[in-house]
């Protein structure tokens, strides 16, 4: 048997390799974290392994196998899962210190989902802290590097996510994208990383941040990897009423070719007027005319209202971030270690969050509750939520003439660790082209651009947003773009 | 609606939100604060008549699920996070002196 090599897997390979017996669940598995072992001092994307769980899971998908049981193409399949979401009896810190001793109580809707499909959970990946951050720079342990070069940075939030799948430290991972966290680190590490229509996929077990943006999404190697991994864990669940019961067809998994180079592009003038990064320009060029060779019409279209959509996320978040994160009182969850005598309740509750919470996290609260504070209400909550209405109007309008929107993923490629960390709105303005389909509610996928690396080179990512529910136009057509450069 | 937020403004948000903040973090919280709040300002001037507010992300309504009490998800598991117990119950302090 030639030994496991875990490079560069995708589901499928890893898939067939094990139906045609090339190595078992059990050797991949002990490969992957003797792997994660040798590597994750220097790249830092898991927080916490899953290894004795891991393995003997590992061991009853190989009896499984042996026995010629019914089995899917995730099964024995090593999955990064961000510690934002609960897996029962593992921790769940959600970067945060102030959950530093919480250990999950339930699994999360799409957990039970890919335990029924018999994938393997290696471990809990590095985020920005609960979720809030565009680097992984606002993790309360420790900062991801970007596999590519490793003074920058991941992307964020899911950050660690897309290092461990980027580094092959796990087949596929799963993040949440609430304004492009599981886009821009994808696009910033050279992976796919696909955001789901607003309720496709069930939140229930995902530690909520803005629970009116909110979406679990797979980072994978591939787009094919992407349409398997959600096709797993989307679906409606009786603990999530925002949940919808959808019909998507067998398009999702398999596109037709015909179909899809039917499909109308559309390149928002908006998208292309802004400050580009020179190679980003160039990277996106580059896509339009491979997919010309498709036959694809494109469209130009406008967006006149999405440059506001990062302001109106930043109203809107912080507000419901500011209500979510009531919860965290250093009591429910466990206490953190720091207090020994609190004079009073409030006083645990002001010690508590005061030290639990980061710097990034306490200035969201503290925007959050301001916003929606008497006197001001009006005026930025109210206001921030009509103009999302006339951003999700605008899509709306387009969605008429054309049936996909292309553009870059970020203005940039991966920034260095430190340059943005002091500057909030420096920040937050990275997200400028991820946040306004999160406003909208719509599926939108980074795809890694296929372009000749010089040295030194980093990855770009381009964004494929559809229609709600047509995750398999993005899918297809991302699937299709792959295509053209196969023999490369 | 170009709020400038001040720092006894700031100390109300803080203990609203339960947050003990030291001196040079509310320092640099009013700094950001302004450059983002400032960055809200090009909302002022954007008329935004005939939308209505969008609450929520989703436009599914009336989502139910049977009225089941006998499913319960995880009645005792959270009791094993709490820092005090007695009887099975969380103990914490007074919640009124």
């Amino acid at each position: 048997m030639p030994s496991f090599d875990l490079k560069n897997l995708t589901i499928k390979k890893y898939s067939e390799g094990l139906q045609k017996k090339e190595f078992t669940a059990l050797e991949a598995t002990q490969a992957f974290f003797n792997f994660i072992k040798e590597t994750d001092k220097r790249i830092g994307a898991y927080l916490s392994l899953n290894e004795e769980n891991a393995i003997k899971e590992s061991e009853r998908v190989d009896l499984a196998f042996a026995k010629d049981e019914p089995l899917g193409v995730l099964a024995g399949v090593p999955l990064a899962i961000k510690d934002n979401i609960l897996i029962k009896n593992l921790p769940a810190t959600a970067g945060s210190r102030i959950l530093e001793n919480y250990t999950a109580s339930y699994d999360a809707g799409v957990i039970q989902k890919l335990k029924s499909e018999r994938a393997i959970f290696l471990g809990k990946t590095n985020l920005d802290e609960f979720a809030m951050g565009s680097s992984t720079e606002n993790s309360g342990f420790h900062i991801t590097y970007n596999p590519y070069d490793n003074q920058r940075v991941p992307g964020g939030s899911s950050g660690g996510s897309a290092a461990a799948v980027a580094s092959d430290q796990a087949v596929a991972s799963l993040g949440s994208d609430t304004a492009g966290s599981v886009r821009q680190p994808a696009a910033f590490c050279g992976v796919v990383g696909l955001k789901p229509t607003y309720g496709a996929v069930s939140r229930s077990g995902l530690i909520a941040m803005a629970s009116s943006l909110d979406q679990i999404g797979p980072i994978t190697k591939t787009v094919e990897d992407a349409a398997i991994v959600f096709d797993a864990i989307r679906g409606e669940d009786p603990l999530d009423a925002t949940a919808a019961k959808v019909n998507y067809g067998k398009e999702l998994l398999n596109p037709d070719f015909k179909k899809i180079t039917k499909l109308t592009i559309g390149l928002p003038d908006e998208f292309f007027k802004k400050d580009l990064a020179k190679e980003v320009e160039e990277a996106i060029d580059k896509v339009i005319s491979d997919l010309r060779t498709l036959k694809i019409e494109f469209k130009r279209i406008s967006l006149p209202h999405a440059r506001y959509a990062l302001s109106c996320y930043y109203i809107i978040s912080p507000a419901e971030v500011s209500a979510n994160l009531a919860r965290f009182d250093g009591i429910r969850y466990s206490r953190i270690k720091s207090q020994s005598s609190p004079k009073n309740l409030l006083d645990i509750y002001l010690t508590q969050r005061g030290e639990g919470f980061g710097t990034e996290t306490k200035r969201r609260i503290i925007l959050g509750t301001f916003v929606l504070s008497s006197g001001y209400h009006d005026a930025y909550y109210t206001k921030a939520q009509q103009v999302r209405s006339m951003v999700k109007d605008d899509f709306v309008k387009a969605f008429k003439e054309v049936d996909v929107i292309l553009g870059p993923t970020t203005p940039t490629p991966a920034f260095k660790i430190g340059e943005k960390i002091s500057d909030p709105l420096s920040m937050y303005l990275s997200d400028i082209f991820t946040v306004p389909v999160n406003i909208a509610g719509l599926p939108s996928i980074s795809i890694p651009v296929r372009r000749p690396l010089e040295e030194n080179s980093l990855p770009i990512g381009f964004q494929l947003i559809g229609k709600a529910w047509r995750e398999a136009d993005i899918l297809g057509l991302g699937q299709f773009y792959e295509k053209i450069h196969q023999s490369n | 609606m170009a709020a400038i937020i001040n720092k006894k403004e700031l100390k109300h948000i803080a203990s609203l939100a339960r947050l003990n903040l030291t001196e040079r973090e509310e320092e640099k919280l009013l700094k950001d604060l302004q450059n983002i709040l400032g960055y809200f300002n090009e909302l002022q001037t954007l008329d935004v008549s005939g939308f209505s507010p969008m609450a929520g992300g989703t436009s599914l309504r009336n989502i139910f699920r049977e009225d089941d009490s006998s499913k319960n998800t995880n009645l005792s598991s959270g009791v094993h996070a709490f820092p005090e117990t007695e009887g099975g119950y969380l103990k914490i302090p007074p919640v009124f002196e």
